[in-house]
């Protein structure tokens, strides 16, 4: 019971960056009713980038290479937006899905050229803190990650439900016609989407190497798989949905691992998709109304 | 004016010198794009060192007394077995008469695939071109195809001389447990088929293992299992990635082995760069160590071209080497209209070896095409790999 336990509360802790990183797609796909396949990579690029500060000043602090990560990340974001939406006609569905499926490799490549595919070793806070009840224990690190998450979170349901920028985010992504009628910038607010994204995916990229201890570019493939999945199993455009699907694919997967192996995890994982996919294809909190 | 004209009848000279300077083609390949980029980076910088320093010496000897100089060339796999196979058919389309590589065992098994199996079997259509492998490492691939050579270290000899050591120098140790990396050809290979078997072998008493994936983020379950185990020594077939997170989860969870073992392509860089903290004490047999005179000037070299030396580039450095000999042997022509009976005549001399000169000292060639390469131990130490053990 203690292994079952503990395999649950060490999933669902790491599981607030999968539940970051399907926020990600979410949002996008909640105002552009389009999928940025570019999410993850750029999110992992971002926590690369947050390395370069370390390179600037040695012995900079673990926080300050977060916040570096976090810039990146909107920039980053703000980029693959130009890159493969402004641009791109968005009448055709595929345009924008392979041109973010090509920014996805762009990133990875460029990741790998700048450090020759070697693992990068990363800062983080609490690393050496373990809570311990018993015989059952609780990574220090991976509280401030799921902290973090929660706190991020947070911040983006209050953008979105307190702020003019958010009504407007609301707006374009239940009548982008009517927003554009109302004097919104459509454009503009499908911009700042992505730059809000990206500082998301920053700091997601950033906790996920922080939580792992160590950065590569082959992360980038197995992240974007499961942001997806958490996207799907939370409903296509719910951030409620993305951030209980992250949570729950994460306990999932490591209760599959403790009793099934890793060999067959995915597997299960999968198979959970597919549950949803046929019995509640809208994910958990299907979005109640979209783009016309 | 007369000047000018002298100068013209050097140039027209010069001209023809360089016309007629022959040259010999190998060909390399490898990942450069990708995870591990950084293989074929130090493959092709060894490579290109030693063809510098053969070059230097005059080149290679044909068959008509002559000198060829030879040329390097390097084509990315991107550790994909499809791209590998569409390159080899490339380079065997050029006037390349071996190549050299591939980096990754998936690569690598299926490449051989496409081989001809036996030579001179003339029902056997399959491709009639020498490869001389220097980082797949997975074992016994070269018997797939009479035209498959490798140069890499041997690991059943390696750990089993690494556990007989372990076994003599700390007596009281009785356990081990391993952590694999489950979904790579090398890794996984050699978890089951090589260090299991050796450390029973030893009389050590192997009590299970923790499995991850090459890409995973989370290694708290594994540990988990690692710790209960309690085993004396951990033994770790995983490449630096994933090896890294796996170690920096043991720390966290206070699992401290009395000894540490890892994979032979984790004696690199890359360990060193992800997680040198959390690998301290990890020891590694290794086909490679600057300790020789050869093994320095071969390790300067490649450093020129921006390579580091590791078992890997070496490896590459050594078939350099070993090729010039084998053309030289076999008096290739050189010639590019007889580029096939070239092939076949290196072919034929790489089979014929039985021993090869290495970094370290003698190579034994097997009957397989494989190597019986001279290792040491290496351990973590600071910011380096030093040798701790060696066992030859």
């Amino acid at each position: 019971m203690l292994d079952f336990v503990q395999a649950v509360s060490d999933g669902v802790l790491f599981g607030a960056t999968y539940a970051l990183i399907g926020i990600g797609f979410t949002l996008v796909f909640g105002v552009m009713h389009k999928i940025n396949m570019a999410y993850a990579a750029a999110s992992i690029g971002a926590a690369y980038a947050g390395l370069l500060l370390l390179q600037v000043m040695a012995g900079a602090p673990p926080w300050a290479v977060f916040a570096c990560a976090f810039l990146a990340g909107g920039l980053l974001g703000w980029l693959v937006y130009l890159a493969c939406f402004h641009f791109i006609p968005l009448s055709h569905p595929l345009a924008t899905l392979m041109s973010t499926v090509g920014m996805l490799l762009l990133i990875d490549e460029v990741v790998v050229h700048a450090t020759d595919g070697m693992p990068q070793s990363y800062p983080a806070m609490f690393d050496d803190v373990m809570l311990h009840a018993g015989e059952f224990t609780l990574r220090g690190d991976l509280l401030l990650v799921f902290g973090v998450c929660v706190v991020a979170m947070a911040c983006l349901l209050a953008l979105l439900y307190r702020t003019r920028l958010g009504l407007a985010t609301r707006a374009v992504s239940q009548q982008p016609v009517a927003a554009q009628l109302c004097g919104i910038q459509v454009a503009r607010v499908n911009a700042m989407t992505f730059v809000v994204t990206g500082l998301l995916g920053g700091l997601a990229g950033a906790m996920i190497g922080a939580s792992v201890g160590t950065l590569s570019p082959l992360l980038s493939g197995p992240l974007t798989v499961k942001g997806l999945i958490v996207t799907v199993i939370g409903g296509l455009g719910s951030i409620p949905g993305a951030i209980v699907a992250g949570l729950l694919v994460g306990g999932f997967e490591n209760v599959f691992q403790l009793y099934r192996g890793v060999t067959e995890r995915d597997l299960y994982v999968m198979l959970l998709l597919f549950v949803f996919l046929v019995f509640r294809p809208g994910g958990i909190f299907a979005a109640r109304a979209g783009r016309d | 004016m007369k000047k000018l004209a002298l100068a013209v009848a050097l140039a027209f000279a010069a001209g023809g010198a360089l016309a007629q300077e022959k040259t010999v083609r190998i060909s390399g390949f490898g990942a450069k794009t990708g995870p591990v980029r950084s293989f074929g980076i130090n493959s092709e910088a060894a490579m290109q060192a030693a063809a510098d320093v053969i070059n230097k010496g005059g080149g290679v000897k044909l068959a008509d007394g002559s000198k060829a100089k030879i040329v390097v060339d390097f084509y990315d796999d991107a550790c994909n077995a499809e791209q590998g196979i569409s390159v080899i058919r490339r380079i065997a389309g050029t006037d390349a008469l071996v190549a050299i590589g591939p980096t990754c065992s998936n690569v690598a098994e299926p490449l051989f695939g496409i081989l001809q199996k036996k030579v001179d079997d003339k029902t056997d259509t399959g491709l009639q071109f020498p490869v001389f492998t220097d980082v797949a490492i997975k074992v016994g691939l070269a018997k797939i195809s009479e035209w498959a050579f490798r140069n890499v270290p041997n690991e059943m000899t390696m750990y089993s001389s690494l556990f007989y050591w372990l076994r003599q120098k700390y007596p009281d140790l009785k356990t081990v447990w391993g952590g694999v990396e489950e979904d790579f050809a090398h890794s996984r290979a050699t978890w089951h088929v090589v260090m299991k078997d050796r450390a029973n072998a030893n009389n050590f008493q192997v009590l299970g293992e923790s499995k991850w994936l090459l890409a995973d983020t989370n290694f708290a379950t594994q540990v988990r299992e690692m710790k209960k185990a309690n085993a004396d020594i951990i033994a770790i077939s995983a490449h630096p990635f994933s090896m890294c997170g796996a170690l920096k989860e043991m720390q966290r969870q206070g699992v401290k082995p009395k000894v540490l073992v890892g994979l032979t392509s984790s004696s690199s860089l890359e360990t060193l760069q992800g997680c040198a903290k959390q690998a301290q004490g990890m020891i590694i047999p290794t086909s490679f160590a600057p300790v020789t005179k050869e093994a320095k000037f071969a390790a300067e070299q490649t450093a020129k071209y921006k390579g580091a030396a590791d078992l890997h580039s070496m490896a590459a450095w050594e078939n350099m080497f070993i090729l010039k000999q084998v053309m030289e042997s076999e008096k290739i022509s050189g010639d590019k209209s007889q580029v096939q009976a070239d092939r076949r005549k290196i072919r034929d001399g790489l089979a014929k070896l039985k021993v090869t000169k290495g970094l370290l000292g003698d190579t034994k060639r097997t009957d397989d095409r494989e190597a019986d390469k001279p290792y040491l131990f290496v351990q973590a130490k600071g910011s380096e790999w030093v040798v701790l053990h060696n066992p030859l």
